[in-house]
């Protein structure tokens, strides 16, 4: 379980999150939706130990992500939005370090590396060096470095930006199997049609106050009540002219 | 024209609103920037004066030495200038995203070189000539020359001297990317050196500053007069010894024999400014597209397939540990800027301590001339150390660049994270201070060497946690060139701190090393409780220093990213 309590974020004068309270359980797919600017990516990064908090608390099954943050952080699989990877370094010795940093032995290394490459389809380019990399081939590794440990949150932000479409469904498919094996997704996200596709549970955000927090059959009900699609819901909960 | 004027306009405001972004800690860091920045003027203002009037009071070498060996300086000053232009004007002419955006647009390539250029010029040269402003107003108030007289050597003599290495560099810079695009970079990179390093050897076999002072010497006490005479004729061609020239004249109070140097300085810096506009109008553009396509050449990787380097090996550390140094060692190694520096320090270091070992100290000189000769050495020493750590060490940090999320989102705590980073870059520095300290300093005496040792080692540690912390304070992630994270202000500003701890080091050793030599060369026994108070006092001083930026550099870690 995931708690976030009256966690804020201030930037000088500015709050970027105010106080907002989130429960997300074991096997929930949360897409958290906002505009930009609303306080998703300073959230996340809050919950992957990126951003000290003005107040309140993080906890991951009890583990308090800010007093305990290296317990915490072997925990979570972090995937930001812009993965910039070492770009001297191939994408096998990008893996390598990353499953190092998680203090994970070389044997067990090798195994899950050649695993994950298996799921996300990035053999070709294992052995180049990342500069050389596509949009996409840097999330699929950034993505496999994430899961080299097998974490139980895995915190994603923006994981669809300038993807084509092959590796769109190749990470959706991969963060539904990880809900289903009943670990924590919490994905930050800009795409409604990839929140209506996979996400069971559902958050929005909005000048860093929470505006919506259901699950997804609770969000449909909601568009039929109004006659809206998604889009138009958002833009009206967001308080966006048309 | 107006574009250009646009283009500058635009670059201006863009360098005052960032600069004048109000909060306290960059008020602070300014605060100690203008503190540190005028306090290392000051110093340079008083060292100036006080080493000259050492140099012709006490030591009595007379004017013309003087400005001989101002004149030696000069050349070194020169060579930096412009080796350093070649290098960041590398960066800013080749890499930079600014060149990038500007050549999307209908802007004249020449246009962006001689913006970039003259951004160059004054990024790299700034602290310099600020340095050399506050030894020139040393020197001006020694011989008590008029202000307006210091205003005309720094504007017409000074800066032209610069602007003619900047110059210099540029069209060498352009001159070699041609080349490199026909025979490859590395034959490219062995000719620079070779060029630098023959520069340095032919200057200093024809000047041959030794024969020099045994020249002058044999008119003692009639040191003070003209011995232009014993100058090789081809040095009376190089643009140091022209300033150097006019320097000696203006402070004899005869202005109009300096007045030839001055306009042969002009013309020259003028000439070779519009020879690199005619350069950069020719060939900028074309270098930039060989430049674009010598870097997507297909690169090899290293991979040290069996050995325990390879990240799929190694069993000697813990995984975190042996991580974090691969990703160093590997980045390191393929970044060619890297290698290549670390390639001709070690190359200058050996050439140093090679030339070290033609000197005679034993029994010579009075102990005046014996203080300066060691404490120059060490100074020198020292001066090396910074140099390496201000290259390698400072920006160790914003090298981490943007994928600094993966380690900071990581189980490892900024202890461990900041010694695995460390320690390498302690060692090889220690190793080569060491060295250094032993090596340059055993023919005074084995007493001087195992002292030497000792602070060495204090010392060298502390200048190299000031680099670290101060890399750590100033981090700049968006910067990817290390030569521009190296000449950043922080960079500079971390140069002038490691400058005063040096002139402490010296200043604290002045007197018990000057007694030494005096109850050498005399002949009396001596205790060494005053050699125990100071390096006690050293150490003292460097381990506070060394624990201080320790702390500065956890404590920045611990910012937001």
């Amino acid at each position: 379980m995931l708690e976030l309590k009256n966690l804020t974020k201030k930037f000088g004068d500015f709050t970027a999150v105010n106080s907002i309270n989130l429960n997300i359980g074991k096997g929930y797919l949360y897409g958290f939706l906002g505009p930009n600017g609303a306080g998703k990516t300073t959230t996340i990064k809050m919950i992957a130990g990126l951003y000290s908090l003005n107040g309140g608390s993080i906890k991951l099954n009890e583990i308090d992500v800010i007093n305990d943050p290296l317990k915490a952080k072997m925990k979570i699989g972090y995937i930001p939005d812009n993965p910039f990877l070492y770009d001297k370094l191939t994408g096998r010795e990008f893996l390598y370090f990353s499953g190092g940093l998680f203090n994970l032995p070389k044997s067990f290394l090798k195994n899950k590396i050649d695993e994950l490459v298996e799921l996300l389809k990035i053999k070709d380019w294992l052995d180049k060096r990342t500069e050389e990399y596509s949009q996409g081939m840097r999330q699929r590794i950034t993505i496999a470095s994430a899961f080299l440990h097998d974490p139980e949150l895995i915190v994603i932000d923006e994981p669809m930006v300038g993807l084509d479409p092959q590796s769109a469904h190749i990470i959706k498919q991969v963060l539904k199997q990880k809900a289903e094996e009943n670990r924590i997704v919490f994905m930050s996200t800009h795409s409604l049609n990839v929140v209506e596709e996979i996400c069971n549970h559902v958050g929005i955000i909005n000048n860093g106050n929470i505006i919506f927090n259901d699950s997804i059959a609770e969000l449909e009900k909601l568009k039929s009540d109004k006659n809206h699609n998604l889009e138009q819901l958002f833009i009206e909960l967001t308080n966006e002219e048309l | 024209m107006s574009q250009l004027i646009h283009i500058l306009k635009y670059k201006f405001i863009a360098f005052f609103k960032t600069s004048a972004r109000f909060s306290l800690v960059s008020f602070l860091k300014e605060l100690a920037s203008l503190v540190v920045y005028g306090g290392f003027a000051v110093g340079a203002f008083y060292f100036s004066k006080s080493l000259i009037a050492y140099l012709l009071v006490t030591a009595k070498i007379g004017m013309f030495l003087l400005h001989e060996f101002i004149a030696t300086g000069l050349f070194i000053f020169f060579l930096s200038i412009n080796a350093g232009n070649i290098i960041v004007s590398f960066s800013t002419l080749y890499k930079s995203d600014e060149v990038y955006y500007l050549l999307t647009k209908p802007v004249n390539p020449a246009k962006i070189f001689l913006i970039k250029f003259l951004d160059n010029f004054f990024y790299s040269s700034s602290t310099m000539m600020m340095f050399l402003l506050a030894l020139l107003a040393g020197y001006s108030v020694y011989f008590n020359i008029s202000p307006y007289l210091i205003l005309i050597i720094f504007l017409f003599d000074l800066i032209p001297f610069m602007v003619s290495a900047g110059s210099l560099g540029v069209i060498i810079l352009l001159l070699l990317i041609k080349l490199a695009s026909r025979i490859g970079v590395r034959p490219v990179f062995y000719i620079l050196a070779g060029l630098y390093l023959s520069s340095i050897i032919l200057f200093f076999n024809i000047i041959s500053p030794a024969q020099l002072v045994a020249d002058v010497m044999k008119y003692y006490p009639n040191v003070n007069q003209y011995f232009g005479d014993l100058v090789p004729g081809i040095i009376k061609y190089l643009p140091n010894h022209w300033l150097s020239e006019s320097l000696y004249w203006i402070s004899s109070g005869k202005i109009e024999d300096s007045i030839l140097y001055i306009f042969y300085q002009i013309i020259l810096s003028l000439f070779l400014f519009s020879l690199a506009l005619f350069a950069g109008y020719k060939w900028y553009h074309k270098t930039w597209l060989l430049v674009l396509d010598l870097r997507n050449r297909k690169k090899k990787i290293m991979r040290f397939q069996k050995s325990n380097l390879n990240f799929s090996n190694g069993k000697y550390f813990k995984p975190a540990h042996d991580s974090i140094f691969k990703k160093d060692l590997f980045t390191f190694l393929r970044e060619p800027a890297q290698v290549i520096h670390i390639a001709v320090l070690a190359f200058l270091i050996i050439v140093f301590v090679v030339s070290l070992k033609g000197i005679y100290l034993k029994g010579m000189y009075n102990s005046y001339i014996k203080t300066i000769i060691y404490l120059v050495i060490q100074l020198f020493n020292l001066l090396l150390i910074t140099t390496l750590s201000l290259r390698f060490v400072f920006p160790l940090i914003s090298l981490e660049g943007k994928s600094f999320w993966k380690i900071k989102s990581a189980p490892i705590s900024n202890n461990n994270y900041m010694w695995i980073r460390l320690l390498p870059w302690i060692i090889i520095i220690l190793f080569t201070a060491e060295i250094l300290g032993i090596l340059t300093v055993y023919k005074f005496s084995y007493e001087l060497a195992v002292f030497s040792g000792v602070i060495t080692f204090f010392i060298s540690t502390a200048i190299i946690m000031m680099n670290f912390g101060m890399g750590a304070l100033y981090a700049n992630y968006k910067e990817k060139n290390p030569i521009r994270i190296a000449s950043s202000q922080g960079a500079s500003l971390t140069f002038l701190l490691c400058v005063l701890f040096m002139l402490f080091v010296v200043v604290v050793q002045l007197i018990p090393i000057n007694q030494l030599f005096y109850m050498q060369y005399r002949n009396i026994s001596q205790s060494n409780i005053q050699f125990y108070y100071m390096s006690f006092l050293i150490a003292l001083v460097s381990v506070i220093i060394s624990v201080l930026f320790f702390f500065i550099a956890k404590r920045s870690l611990n910012k937001d990213f």
